[in-house]
């Protein structure tokens, strides 16, 4: 409970190397997702497609909410329709349902990327605020990141041929707007902000919620942190 | 016999300051302007990346102008959720607001994305309806305020 209780204190002991270092000046740029506020509208999703001009077939996604839903049986049923767009619909009767939630899901900006280690090239890097960016005049399209992503946040464009994910909405953030996702989320499921600033929204989000990363033995030390986040979720 | 030995050597030394003045070259002229100065890769691409046009341009801008109606969706339980929300931008040709008004309409789909019963949506403080049951036929907004759907219309 100590270690909730003070989360940067608990990050500056795991692998997150470049919150030790001081640098006040610098942003580093994280999220939380509420699990227990989402609702599975989908506009986040849809959102960033129309920000970001993520390719509107059903495949491409850069953040998507899957519904899953644990069965009397112990069955775990994971849905996401279209990523969500358009609103998740329980597909399970209502008497088959143990439990049932969403998890929205996008790029976890992890500071030790496997998709970076991946790239031949180095097209794909974390950037001094701690963003994993895309170098899209760089990017020889060979794909390996999306196969070393243990989220399956990237994705081939097929209009240029090169890797696209989440920048975080790197765009805005710089102009001091907030991603697309986070602004247009109904119920603030989504929470962004500046690690290193002890004011952020985020840092009192993590303070406040026992937070938990997906899939932490892979050790990818992501900044993406869920709360209320079920051992279920793959 | 040592005349051939720094022949050879000669040759040998030579082609070595050859070839690798002709990688040093062709590698100067293929790495790319910028790269490796804070990594590897190109840090001129981290500018590239903040070139981007914002479709969704925040509340303070909506309220800059719909200052009302933004007080109004404000007051109640609606305040958390952002004007584009709803009013998601139309960017087929402009986003500017003026030209192209985002108006959506009140129609059961819209407010059901959030509204819809769904299991996993229960005990989230958002309030649940069969929309079957609830008014069939009827768009949402002919009864409901849109940007105060608390209260009724008439």
């Amino acid at each position: 409970m100590y270690a909730f209780a003070k989360p940067i204190e608990l990050l500056a002991q795991s692998k997150d190397t470049d919150l030790k270092e001081d640098k006040t000046d610098q942003s580093l740029w994280g999220m939380g997702v509420d699990l227990e506020s989402c609702i599975g509208c989908g506009k986040c999703a849809e959102a960033c497609k129309i920000e970001n001009n993520v390719p509107k077939e059903p495949f491409y996604f850069r953040t998507w909410v899957e519904q899953y839903t644990v069965k009397n049986d112990g069955e775990v049923k994971i849905e996401s329709p279209n990523g969500g767009i358009g609103g998740l619909k329980q597909s399970v009767p209502t008497e088959d349902i143990f439990k049932s939630f969403m998890v929205p899901k996008l790029c976890n900006h992890c500071s030790e990327a496997p998709c970076v280690q991946a790239c031949p090239v180095g097209a794909t890097f974390i950037s001094p605020d701690g963003v994993v960016l895309v170098d899209e005049s760089y990017c020889i399209g060979c794909s390996y990141c999306i196969q070393a992503c243990p989220y399956g946040a990237r994705y081939m464009n097929p209009y240029t041929k090169v890797v696209d994910k989440c920048t975080f909405c790197y765009h805005r953030i710089n102009d001091g707007l907030e991603p697309a996702c986070v602004e247009v989320c109904p119920t603030n499921a989504r929470i962004f902000g500046d690690l290193r600033d002890k004011k952020s929204d985020l840092v009192k989000f993590l303070q406040k919620n026992p937070t938990q990363v997906l899939k932490p033995h892979l050790n990818t030390s992501s900044r993406v942190f869920y709360n209320g986040l079920s051992s279920e979720v793959k | 016999m040592n005349k051939y030995l720094s022949k050879i050597i000669f040759r040998l030394l030579f082609s070595f300051v050859v070839f690798v003045s002709i990688f040093i070259l062709v590698q100067r002229s293929l790495t790319p302007e910028s790269f490796g100065k804070y990594g590897h890769y190109r840090a001129n691409s981290i500018e590239d990346n903040k070139i981007q046009t914002s479709f969704f341009k925040g509340e303070a801008e909506c309220a800059s102008c719909h200052e009302d109606l933004y007080d109004l969706k404000d007051s109640d339980l609606h305040s958390e959720i952002s004007c584009e929300s709803c009013h998601t931008p139309k960017i087929d040709v402009t986003t500017e607001c003026k030209e192209m008004p985002p108006v959506v309409e009140g129609n059961i789909e819209l407010c059901a994305l959030c509204h819809a019963t769904n299991p996993g949506r229960l005990k989230k403080g958002v309030p649940q309806l069969d929309f079957i049951e609830h008014k069939e036929g009827k768009n949402c907004i002919e009864c409901h305020n849109p940007h105060a759907p608390w209260e009724l219309t008439e």
